[in-house]
Formats: C-alpha cells, sequence, structure tokens
C-alpha cells in the first residue's frame, strides 16, 4: 500500500505527518493526533458524528482520506474555545440543555459554529437544514435547535 | 477500516488517462468518495488502485453559455451547483434533485458526476438528467465520445463506460422555452436517505404542452417515460391528460420490494407523485 507524506493544519497547529493512503481523516484526527473530540460511531456517512471543518466546510471525516487533507485547514470541536472562552455555540449548547449523552454534541457544534459563520442569521428552517446530516439518538433535536437559533441572535 | 490500495493524485487528464489504460478493472476513480468509500468499507469492491479526480483543475471546470447551456465538470460539488443561481433559474428540476440528495454536509463532496457514475437506481440527479436531456463527456485512451444521458444507465449499478474511460463532464442543453421543472421525492425520512421513488418532471405550458417525466427507484435504471410525453401531444382537457399520465407511468415502472418500501407501495406513490408534480407545475403558470 502507498503511503503518503501530507502537512496539514488542525486548530491552527500544523503537522507533517505519513499516512497509509487506507487512512481516513477521521482515524488520523483520533488516533494519530489523539484528538478524540471528534467520534467515530457508523463509518458510512450515515450519522455524521465525525463532521469536522475542512476550509471552514462541515464534513464527515470518515469518508475522507487523510491523504486528501494534504494542505488543508481542520477545525476539530478541540479548536473551538478562545482561550479558556467557550464559543457562542457553546454556550447555547449548556444553557438550553442541549446535550443528553453528548456523543453527537461535538458535531452539532461544530456544524452549527460553520453555519453561523456562513449564515450569521439563519431561520430556523435552515438550522434544521444544516444539521440533517448529523443524528442524536436520544432525540433531542428540539433543544440542538434551539440552542443554535440563540447562539445566533448573541451576534458573534 | 477501509481496506489496503495504492493512492494517486493525477494533475491533468493525460496522467489519467495513462492511470487507467494501465490499471484498468483494477482501478477506481473518485471524487467525493461518498459513495467509493462505503462500497469499499463494506468489501463490496476492493480496487487495487484509487484515484483521486480533484488534483485535475479541468474537471472542476463549471459553466454555463446561452448557446450551450450548462457544463458541469466532474468534480463539481453538489452544493457548488446548488450554489449556482442559473441552476436554479434555468434548470429547476436540476436545482431541486440536488438539493433532494442525502444531506448538506454530504453535498459538499459529493459530485453530479459521482452520482451518475455510482448509477444507483436511486440516483435522486439522475431524473432530472434524463428530462433535461443531457449528455455524458467521456474520455479515454481511445479518444473522446459523448453518450447522450439515455443510454448512459445499463443496469444496477452499470454504465456504458468502459473501464478504461472516465467522465469529464455533464453537458445540458438550454430546456424548452418556459420550462418549468422539479424533483418530488418520498422517502422514509425526510432527509438523507434513498428515495422510496422519486419523480423528476419538465413542463411546458405555452401554447403547446409539453412534459417530460423520469423516475428514480421504480426500474433497474433511472427511468424515462416516453408514453407520458405521447399523452400531450395531443390536445385535451388536463386533468384527463394528467390521469393518462399517471396511468402510464404505473404501467411502465418495475419496482421492487426492498428494506425500505414494497413494490406495490412505490407504484402506488410513483402515481401520487406524479399528479402532484404535474398539478403544480401546471397549476403554477
Ligand atoms: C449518508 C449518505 C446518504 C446518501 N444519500 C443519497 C441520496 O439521498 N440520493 C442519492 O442519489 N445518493 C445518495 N448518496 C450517495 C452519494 O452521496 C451520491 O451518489 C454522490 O453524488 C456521489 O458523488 P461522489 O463524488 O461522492 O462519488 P464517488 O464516491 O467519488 O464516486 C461514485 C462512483 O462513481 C465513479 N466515478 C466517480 N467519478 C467518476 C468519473 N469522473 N468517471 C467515471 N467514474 C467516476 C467512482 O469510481 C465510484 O464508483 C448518499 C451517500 C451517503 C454516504
Amino acid at each position: 500500500m502507498s503511503r503518503h507524506k501530507i502537512s496539514l493544519r488542525v486548530n491552527g497547529q500544523r503537522y507533517e505527518l505519513e499516512v497509509e493512503a487506507n487512512r481516513t481523516l477521521l482515524q488520523t484526527i483520533r488516533e494519530d493526533l489523539e484528538m478524540t473530540g471528534t467520534k467515530c460511531a457508523c463509518e458510512r456517512g450515515d450519522c455524521g458524528l465525525c463532521t469536522v471543518m475542512v476550509d471552514g466546510v462541515p464534513t464527515k471525516s470518515c469518508l475522507v482520506l487523510a491523504v486528501e487533507a494534504d494542505g488543508k485547514e481542520i477545525t476539530t470541536i478541540e479548536g473551538l474555545m478562545k482561550g479558556e472562552e467557550l464559543n457562542p455555540v457553546q454556550r447555547a449548547f449548556i444553557e438550553h440543555g442541549a446535550v443528553q449523552c453528548g456523543f453527537c454534541t461535538p458535531a452539532f457544534i461544530v456544524a452549527a459554529t460553520a453555519l453561523l459563520k456562513r449564515n450569521p442569521k439563519p431561520s430556523e428552517e435552515e438550522v434544521k437544514e444544516a444539521i440533517g446530516g448529523i443524528l442524536c439518538r436520544c432525540t433531542g433535536y428540539r433543544q440542538i435547535i434551539d440552542a443554535i437559533l440563540d447562539a445566533s441572535k448573541s451576534g458573534k | 477500516m477501509i481496506p489496503k490500495f495504492d493512492y494517486f493524485r493525477p494533475k491533468t487528464t493525460e496522467e489519467l488517462v495513462d492511470l487507467l489504460a494501465k490499471y484498468g478493472e483494477d482501478a477506481k476513480m473518485f471524487a467525493g468518495g461518498t459513495d467509493l468509500f462505503v462500497l469499499m468499507r463494506d468489501r463490496l469492491i476492493r480496487p487495487k488502485y484509487v484515484i483521486d479526480l480533484k488534483g485535475i483543475e479541468e474537471l472542476h471546470e463549471f459553466s454555463y453559455d446561452e448557446k450551450r447551456g450548462l457544463r458541469i465538470g466532474a468534480t463539481v460539488t453538489l452544493n457548488e451547483l446548488l450554489e449556482s443561481d442559473v441552476v436554479k433559474e434555468r434548470f429547476g428540476v436540476l436545482w431541486s434533485a440536488a438539493g433532494a440528495l442525502a444531506d448538506p454536509t454530504i453535498r459538499n463532496r459529493g459530485t453530479l458526476v459521482g452520482n451518475i457514475c455510482n448509477a444507483s437506481p436511486a440516483a435522486d440527479t439522475a431524473p432530472a438528467l434524463l428530462v433535461l436531456d443531457a449528455e455524458v463527456e467521456v474520455a479515454g485512451k481511445g479518444g473522446e465520445r459523448t453518450i447522450p444521458i439515455r443510454d448512459f444507465f445499463i443496469g444496477v449499478k452499470r454504465t456504458s463506460l468502459k473501464p478504461e474511460e472516465f467522465v469529464k463532464a455533464v453537458r445540458i442543453p438550454n430546456p424548452p422555452a418556459g420550462a418549468k421543472g422539479g424533483y418530488y421525492k418520498w422517502g422514509r425520512t425526510r432527509g438523507e436517505d434513498l428515495a422510496v421513488v422519486g419523480v423528476a418532471a419538465l413542463v411546458v405550458n405555452s401554447g403547446k404542452r409539453i412534459v417530460r417525466v423520469a423516475l428514480s427507484s421504480v426500474f433497474k435504471t433511472p427511468l424515462r417515460v416516453p408514453e407520458v410525453e405521447k399523452v400531450f401531444e395531443e390536445e385535451g382537457p388536463l386533468d384527463e391528460q394528467i390521469e393518462r399520465a399517471v396511468s402510464a407511468v404505473q404501467e411502465k415502472i418495475a419496482p421492487i420490494t426492498d428494506v425500505r418500501s414494497s413494490k406495490e407501495y412505490r407504484i402506488h406513490m410513483a402515481g401520487v407523485l406524479t399528479r402532484r408534480a404535474l398539478k403544480e407545475l401546471f397549476g403554477g403558470s
């Protein structure tokens, strides 16, 4: 199997790695870089729990090869705080109790953060559309939607 | 775990042609990988060589020309299509089909060309391309050729591409003046599932009526139903014509029963959606 040297930025820090062709971006984030906030569940693009930003764009990292991430800027849940400060979406999730078991939470927060960057004042429909590819099996979508809408009102 | 393979990222179509000529059936290409890596992970296919098309700039071309229409390169993502005003305004049936596919996160990577090359009977963009008379630009060692979309799908997950060929782009001529269109998808959930049935319809209601209908998930390939077009070639009361079109669709399709739906329900819903599509598209003008 071919091996590839890649250089990527994750949460602002540059990493130079050598990866095997079949390594997914998700495996690299969790196993090579040991950032386990991004979750691994279905590994077939259905559940969306592995969502990270690739150059700002929400992406299911289980269906992306690590070698495809060469030269890219990756943002994971670990990269959203500014110093000790939570971002508005993270704060709103706490305030709204939008976390039950918590396993899907990183993906929702990453996707919502990306949405608000692109569209700071989304409608409820637009919020639902943007998180349509992420599944919560505690079925607490109401609080998640409310939290994202609230974060959009908080202005940043 | 995705099984082992060697990865290539050619920068030019010439390099790609050489790789495909060398490795043939042992190689698989990908753009978004949203079909390929699922199949590989499930070990339904095990290519020895995997070729990433995103390094070839030419394949990312996406253009519109008043005369020639739309041209969508192989690595243009579905969300790039959805962001285009030209697609939204002039190729509404394609725009609505692209927006019905999977979910926005998958659409950030998935492509139109990947959708048709995967050739699932459920491919959401295929019925739209069928009613738009799209053409597929193909290249390979033997040169270039164009395949009309109606000849592209030949079976479940099978296309008329040869192993050493690849799709460069999909070309879509301008639809007839005054055409309106939409894709009506029925699924088990509102998002992120393949269609139980999908109906793409294109309607012109100025002077002579023109109607084209194609469906997903009701046949071994995506299917256009020319019998519907014949119904509207003669004059007659609209409601009667719509009912005849519904019957024509239900007679032509041959769905199967699977995890998503029974065959009977598919036949029923194909009728419901055809009627709904035609009523809405005629009603609004
Ligand atoms: C969670 C999930 C939900 C989905 N939901 C839907 C849905 O609702 N509707 C639907 O229709 N699809 C759905 N899909 C399937 C898939 O996302 C789409 O078919 C998508 O358009 C594929 O594009 P891609 O670029 O990712 O394809 P890839 O995986 O890159 O390629 C698909 C196939 O086409 C071949 N190929 C790609 N490009 C070329 C080329 N230029 N020339 C020749 N062969 C080529 C590849 O070898 C492969 O066999 C879903 C997938 C997932 C994971």
